[in-house]
Order: C-alpha cells, then structure tokens, then sequence
C-alpha cells in the first residue's frame, strides 16, 4: 500500500513533462474559475479535445488539476466586488465582501484561498481513507436521506437571519423556496409558473439569482455612495503580503472548524445527487450555527469565508470517488470527467482498485500538489489583486456591472436570464436598502430544489415509512435539536453567548 | 450604379451557371464563411462531444469555413431544436438534437415550434440501440421472468416528456410489464438508485449502461435495434403486433441517433456541400478512432435516407398516436 502510495507521488513530481501539463491546468483552472458564469464543466468539455492521444496518466492528471483548483479563484471576485462567480461562491460573498468593504480585502483573501488549497488537501485525504468504506456510505444515502438533509439546511436558517430577524430569513427563504418550484415538475412533468417560456422549464438560473442578488445590489450602494469598495483610505491600511498573511493564520487558528467544514464538503461531494451548491451553504450553515458569535456574520466573520471555502474545494475529492469506482459520477462537471476518462483507456469501476492503484494514487496526488501550486501562486499575485477594492467607484462599477451581465448570459446562454437578472437584481437592492438577510434566498433555492424532489421520490418508494429508515430517523434528531437550539437562542440570547458550543 | 452592376454580373453568374458548377458555388459560398453548429445541450456528455467531433471534421472537409459549436441546452432539447428550425436558412446554421423529439411532435407536445419532416437532413453519426437492463441484485435473469413477476417491479425513468419516460412507458404499458415507473431519474441517478436497490430496472439506451454492466451492476434481458449478439432482440420476446409496432417505432429512433439537421428550405448547392463534408468526416479515419474512444462507434447515414427515416417515424397510424397519448396520459399524475 504504502510504496505505491509514495511511488505514485515520486513518480508524479519528478516527471517534468507531467509537472508542466499540471501547472498549465493550474494556471486555466484558476482563470476559469474567476471568470462568474463559466463554470469547470465547460473547460473540461473544452479540454477534452487536447487529450486525445495523451498518456493516461497525464490526461487525467492534467483534467483533475484544472477542475480541482476552479473554486480556489472563484472567491476572488466574490470577496472583493461582491461578484459570485456561482452558486458555491455566493456564500463566501455573504461575509467576504464586507471584510473587504472593511479595507481587509488581503486578509479575506488570504484566509479563502489558504481555505480552499486546506480543504482540497483535507478532500484528498478522506477520498484516500474512505476507499475501503465507499461501497457502505455512499449506497446509504437515498432520496430519503437527501429530502432530510435538505430540510436540515434549511432550518440553518433560522441562524442566518441572526436574532430578531428570524421572521424576515423565513419569509426570504421561503421566497426561495417559492422560486424553486418554477419549472417542469420532475414528477408529473408539468411545467409550473413556466407556461411556454421554455427558458424557464429547467427552473430559474441559480447563478443569475445569486448575481443578481448579492452582486448588483452592492454595485448600486457604490455608485450612490462613491469612493471607493474599501470603506478606508488606502493609507489606513498597512497593505503588504502581512495583512493576508495575516488572513492565512485564520484558517490555523480556527483549524477545528476548517478540519469539520472539509469533512463534511468531501462527504457531500462523494454522495451522488446533492449537488456542490448544496456543501458550501450547508458548510456555512454549520459554521454559524456552532459559532459563539452568530451575530458577528454577514458583517465580515473570517469563518464565514473560511467553512464555505474548505468545502467546496475539498467536495472535488469526494465527488471523485463515486466517479472512480463506480463508474457513476457525482456531479455533472464529474459526468463530463468520466466521459474523458474513457477517452483516455480509464475504465472506471471497482477494478480501478486492483488494476489502476497506482493511478488512483497518482490522482489524489494530483489534488494535493494542484491545490499546493494554485493556492501559492494566488497568494503571492493577492497583493496587487486586493488593491483594486480601493479604485476609485466610477471606473470599477462599470466594468464589474458588464461582468456580471456576460456572467448571467454565458452560463446558460439564454437571454431571457438577462431579464431575469434584471428583476431580481431591483428585489435585491430592495432587500439591501431594507437590511432584510440575502442568504436565506439562495438557500431555499438551492436546497428547496433538492427537497422537492427527493420527498417525492422517497414517498414513490417506501410512502410515509421512509421517515422510520435509520439514517432518516438520526437526521430528524438533529433537525430537531436545530430548531430547538434556535429558539432557546432566540429566546435567551445573553446565555447563549457564555454558552460553549462544539459540534 | 454600382448596386445596378452587382444584380447584373449576378444575374450573369446565375445565367452561367450548370449543374456541375452549382456544386462549386456551393462550396465558394462557405468559403470564409462561419458556420454555427447547436448542440441542444450544455457542454459535456454525449450530445456535446458528438457536436464538436462532427463540427470539427467538418470544417476540415469544408475549406475556409469556420465551425463554432453553440451550446443552447434546455427544455429537453426542445430550446436547440427550436433555435436550430428558426434559424435563417443560408446554410449557415445547423445543429444537434435528440432524436427522441419525433415523439413530442407526434403527441403535439407543449413548446414544440419545430416540423422535423421539414428539416434539412444533413445526416446521422451512430446508432444507439435501446436495452432493457435488470440489476445485478434481482433474481429477474430474462426478459420471460420480468414478465412472469407477481408484484409489480420499480422501473426508473426520466421526467414525463423525456425520450426516456416516453419509451419506458408505452412499452411497459403495451407489453403489459409488471413494472412501475418512477420518474425524475435524471442523469445516472437510476444507475446509483439500481445500487441502492430501490430501482430494479430501466429501459435506456445501451451506451448510458455499458460501463455499468461492464462493472457486473447489472444485465441487459432484451434489446431493441443494434447488432448486439449477447442479449436478445426485443421484438424476438413479443407475439402482439400493437406492441411490435411500438418497438419497430422505438427502434427507428435509435437508428438515427447523433443526427445534424438544419433549418427547412436550405438551398440545394449548399445542402450538397454540407453534406458532402459530413460524408468526408464521417469516413475520416481519425473521427471513427475517436468516437470509438467516446464508446459510441460511428454508423453513419446521409442526407435523403435520414430524412425519410425521420418521415416514416413521424407516420405513425391513428392507433399508434392514440397509444402513444394515452401512454403518457394514463401515467400522469
């Protein structure tokens, strides 16, 4: 086991030609990734060409690193202008961008991104613990489970909206929830709210609804107000590699919670059917929910970019289990993968174990040293990139309003969405101005989807007995104890805030 | 004046003109050209790297166009099919779609603003036979014991209106199978719902299973089309004519998978041109290598034998478009 696993490595770092093709994925990835809209399933399907005709291993190498590394930039835009490059990225958005407005952009910047290459790392590592246990875990987990685990993030909720807002962050999320049914029902295949606009069969585009919520609301407060992102003169701030590194030191200091957040990303990442969305809101949930402090988010927490960061990166490890072994991919970006994988001579299924072990390993590797290039480089090049959050706002809001149109237009390529944009874009600034909390939406989106859609399933299946299956029976405990923790919270807030609370 | 002399040596080009040089023209006529290609889904899977292959080699055996692959997914391909018929008819847009949308057209689906038997016919890339698939955990081993089971059997399906819900059903309903069909499997999520054990069978296209099986999750009891010899042919199982027409209707569609088509009334010299390079790329050596390594090996057809395939499909009798209707109303919810 062991001096496969080494060799794996040695063999990976020492060969130039394959360090070359993985600092070139690197280098795409993280481009792709910052761009909003284009998401990594695109660059792979745009890659594939390339790979035929190239060795297995530096094929698969090549596609995992460019894949692995697209969440460690999207937060980039995410922090600075409040421009969520996808659905994952929105919640590092919630408090990024404030610390930003705080001039600590550097040290936002620093906690995410040494997050992220963590969180892919932390993803590695439990993709290489669970291979003897994947078969058990993944095959537990059925619609039944998914329908409770969604409702399990949505009653994170109820600590989103923070204290007295707790009836506004249901009514917000439940406005989420609302809009998720829009589409063709998956069940009986009629088309809800839809009528013949077929652009809205498929239901509403996640990205445009999180663009136009979090990114346009933010650049019309600048442009009224002026100045500049950073709340403070450029002066103010000892604006040097100490204040990211500074951001760095967060993800140590609060190691348990990144350790925790990893864990649960990579385990969502290797179920099939959740979603990636799903592990970065459900992550960002948790870090609010045990924090001692909940009051502190959405106004610039460094563990509000630190939980959301950690998974979505380390779910890329996860989701390629399930891609490996079983032949079954747990993502869509996972799907187009596995259809390079068979390009490349890589039959994925139980035998990667006994015939490709030194492939598999080559992989995980891959993770790791991608994560370590990427995450490197972008802190070195940080620096110059945080110093735009204190151009001046009427040369930077222009520029990011068209980047965030191109964003909600290519992801889909529907127009339509631009009108979309539009609308939702007015509610958003309405809620901003009102100081009602944005993140329950997305949220009630994401996870409302994901309900629906199981509990349905899950009924077909087993009728009401699904609620009595054991997993099912341990979530509801837990859904419980969240509600429950939410109104003593709620109720005796001072407490609370003497309260230790661990996981 | 100038305008004048434009129509005039046009009109003198036109006079000049045969038969012969009519195919010329055609191919003058791409020259620095862009031609887009739709591909009716989002980037990656089957449709998407079937596109670009086609786009590619095509514009290989098109010299001095350009092809540019344009995703435009949604509706179950009904958004591409739609954008592709609309499309103005220079020759300049064609495209891809599932075959599958035969049936919408045929049960006058909702949003469908596309006559398939109008199209320009370009040609198809493959075939993708249509298996019924058993998991590995079932004691079900034939197609004689599915049909022998006393209590219905859970079947998985895609969302009413898919090419996948419309198969599973009528077949099930015509055949009379034991089965029930649970839909909203999209993707593999039947695949993995097989693993669980909560779904026994599914009635797809062979090559979304082969790595499944491959990987021993599971048989196929009966296929429908191909020249598979490792599992009977469906319509070998079945004595009902209703039924063998169904089948003769399903097999149609997998016959003419990967299929290009572009907008109707597509002059005839760029047809010819059009269709002569897909020819070219089809017989391309390095296009079979690399869809054999997409596991969908090319079987090509062309132009007027696509499109009358595609006429005969859409010809179905009175009975079969009741059926057809009935099958996916009675299982509504």
């Amino acid at each position: 086991m062991f001096d496969v696993m080494f060799a794996a490595l040695g063999a990976l770092v020492t060969n130039p030609q394959t360090m070359g093709l993985m600092l070139i994925a690197v280098m795409i990835g993280l481009i792709v990734g910052a761009t909003p809209g284009i998401g990594g399933r695109l660059s792979i399907a745009l890659a594939i060409p390339f790979v035929f005709g190239m060795d297995m291993t530096q094929g698969a190498v090549f596609l995992l690193t460019m894949h692995a590394v697209n969440g460690t930039s999207g937060q980039i835009s995410s922090i600075m202008f409040g421009v969520p490059g996808d659905g994952d990225d929105a919640a590092t958005t919630i408090d990024g961008y404030p610390m930003a407005k705080k001039g600590e952009a550097g040290r936002a910047l620093g906690a995410s991104i040494t997050a992220s290459g963590v969180g892919g790392i932390i993803g590695a590592i439990v993709f290489a613990v669970m291979i003897p246990v994947l078969e058990p875990i993944v095959l537990a987990f059925s619609p039944a489970e998914f329908f409770l685990l969604a409702i399990l993030g949505i009653t994170f909720i109820a600590f989103l909206a923070g204290g007295n807002n707790i009836f506004k962050g249901m009514i917000v999320g439940l406005f989420g929830m609302m809009l998720a049914t829009i589409g063709m029902d998956p069940q009986t295949g009629t088309a809800r709210y839809a009528g013949d606009y077929l652009f809205l069969w498929d239901g509403v585009s996640l990205v445009t609804c999180v663009l136009a919520l979090f990114a346009v609301p933010e650049m019309i407060t600048l442009a009224v107000k002026g100045g500049s992102i950073a709340a403070i003169s450029m002066e103010g701030v000892k604006f040097s590699y100490k204040q990211i590194f500074q951001g760095v030191m967060e993800v140590p200091r609060h190691w348990f919670l990144a350790l925790r957040t990893s864990i649960i990303g990579a385990l969502i990442g290797m179920v099939p059917g959740l979603g990636g969305s799903a592990a970065a809101w459900l992550c960002y949930g948790h870090a609010v929910q045990t924090s001692k402090h909940p009051e502190r988010f959405g106004r610039g927490a460094v563990e509000g970019v630190i939980a959301p960061e950690t998974a979505s990166n380390a779910k890329e490890g996860g989701s390629l289990l399930p891609t490996l072994f079983f032949g079954i991919p747990g993502s869509s970006g996972m799907a187009v993968m596995m259809g390079a994988f068979l390009i490349l001579g890589i039959q994925p299924g139980p035998a990667m174990i006994t015939k490709h072990l030194d492939l598999v390993w080559t992989l995980i590797w891959a993770l790791v040293v991608g994560n370590l290039i990427a995450v490197t480089f972008l802190l070195f090049i940080t620096r110059w990139v945080a110093v735009l959050t204190f151009i001046n706002a009427t040369m930077l809001v222009p520029f990011i309003v068209v980047l965030v149109v191109i964003g909600a237009y290519v992801n889909e390529g529907q127009w339509e969405n631009l009108l979309i944009l539009l609308a939702m874009s007015i509610i958003g600034y309405a809620m901003l101005r009102a100081n009602w909390p944005r993140a329950p939406f997305v949220i009630g989106l994401v996870l409302g989807r994901i309900a629906e859609e199981s509990l349905h399933k899950a009924m077909d299946l087993w009728g009401l007995a699904f609620f009595t299956r054991p997993i099912s029976l341990v979530l509801i405990g837990m859904i419980i104890a969240t509600i429950g923790f939410a109104i003593y919270r709620s109720r005796k807030p001072n407490v609370l805030d003497n309260l230790q609370v661990s996981a | 004046m100038k305008h004048a002399f434009k129509i005039f040596s046009l009109a003198l080009a036109a006079c000049a003109a045969t038969q012969a040089q009519a195919a010329d023209e055609g191919a003058a006529f791409f020259k620095d050209k862009t031609v887009t290609y739709i591909v009716a889904t989002a980037p990656g899977g089957g449709y998407d790297s079937y596109g670009r292959l086609v786009a590619e080699y095509m514009q290989r055996n098109l010299p001095g166009s350009t092809f540019v692959v344009k995703n435009m997914p949604g509706a179950g391909h009904i958004i591409g099919a739609n954008a592709i018929y609309a499309s103005k008819a220079d020759g300049l847009t064609i495209g891809s779609f599932n075959t599958g949308l035969i049936y919408n057209q045929i049960v006058g689906a909702q949003g469908v603003k596309f006559d398939l038997s109008k199209m320009s016919w370009i040609g198809k890339a493959a075939s993708d036979p249509r298996v019924v698939v058993i998991a590995s955990q079932s004691p079900i081993k034939s197609f004689a014991e599915l049909q022998a089971q006393k209590t219905p059997v859970n079947f998985a399906t895609a969302g009413p209106g898919s090419a996948s819900y419309v198969e599973t059903v009528i077949l099930t309903n015509t055949l009379k199978l034991p089965v029930k069909n649970l839909t909203g499997y999209n993707g593999t999520d039947d695949q993995l719902a097989m693993r669980r054990g909560e779904i026994i069978g599914s009635i797809a296209s062979r090559s979304s299973y082969s790595t499944f099986i491959e990987n021993g999750y599971g048989r196929y009891i009966a296929q429908i089309g191909g020249n598979d010899k490792d599992v009977p042919q469906l319509s070998s199982l079945v004595k009902d004519q209703k039924a063998l027409d169904l089948i003769a209707l399903v097999q149609s569609q997998g016959d003419i998978a990967r299929l290009t088509a572009g907008p109707p009334a597509i002059p005839a010299d760029r047809m010819k041109v059009l269709i002569e390079a897909y020819k070219k790329a089809m017989e391309d050596k390095e296009l079979q290598a690399r869809a054999e390594k997409l596991e969908r090996p090319v079987e090509p057809a062309y132009g007027e034998d696509v499109a009358k395939a595609i006429v005969k499909a859409l010809n179905q009798s009175d009975e079969t478009k009741q059926l057809l209707a009935e099958a996916l109303k009675s299982d509504k919810k």
